[in-house]
């Protein structure tokens, strides 16, 4: 089943939409000026990268890859809480 | 595929995409780390909820196993990112995050004992 060339040029937008997303949260973590704002932006970053991989499934007409949407999800909440964890307490466990 | 499966499938993909962005504007407009995790939590949730609605509607039809994919990464989107922006609001705020000039009210600093140390003793 091809693409319409109307889903391919959404398709084609939206990702480019995601990269300027990743690369606006990439430079919040270069210049955070504490680990919180650092934290943050890796938060955003790992979801920006769920919503890469769901348009590049939907581009390659492929399924293969979506696991990795709700795994990404429960990595980048086990980063991001065992980083609060230590920024708050000092150690991780 | 008929075209108005493809216009919800783009009205949602367009939608998500638009929240992402807003949600990175947001992280680099905004002054401090709570107004960041405000932006960042909220706006990125909804964003990529839509994404995963566009591509389970993309796929449900010819492999309705997307479905149940979908709907558990959405449910666990929606069940991590809230405690995962709590806890780093929570651990900015003990370790004195400095708020920004324009913050109008504090109503968690008169609950705040001086050192972290002191709220979880010596462990």
């Amino acid at each position: 089943m091809a693409l319409s060339p109307f889903l391919e040029s959404v398709f084609t937008w939206c990702l480019a939409g995601f990269f300027i997303a990743g690369g606006l949260s990439v430079y919040r973590m270069m210049i955070g000026p504490k680990a919180g704002d650092r934290a943050v932006a890796f938060d955003t970053l790992a979801t920006v990268f769920i919503g890469i991989i769901c348009v590049l499934c939907m581009m390659w007409n492929s399924t293969y890859y979506f696991d990795a949407v709700w795994i990404l999800t429960l990595v980048g909440f086990l980063g991001t809480a065992t980083m609060a964890r230590y920024l708050e307490r000092g150690r991780v466990f | 595929m008929p075209p108005i499966h493809e216009l919800f499938i783009a009205g949602a993909l367009i939608a998500g995409t638009f929240l992402m962005l807003v949600a990175s504007i947001g992280l680099i407009r905004f002054p401090d780390v709570f107004c960041r995790i405000h932006a960042a939590g909220k706006a990125g949730t909804m964003g990529i909820s839509l994404v995963i609605v566009s591509s389970m509607i993309f796929f449900g039809f010819a492999e309705p196993s997307i479905i149940v994919r979908g709907v558990l990464a959405i449910f666990f989107q929606f069940l991590t990112t809230p405690a995962a922006t709590h806890l780093l609001a929570r651990a900015s705020y003990i370790t004195d995050y400095p708020l920004t000039d324009r913050t109008a009210v504090d109503e968690l600093h008169q609950f705040m004992l001086s050192k972290p140390d002191e709220m979880y003793g010596q462990e």
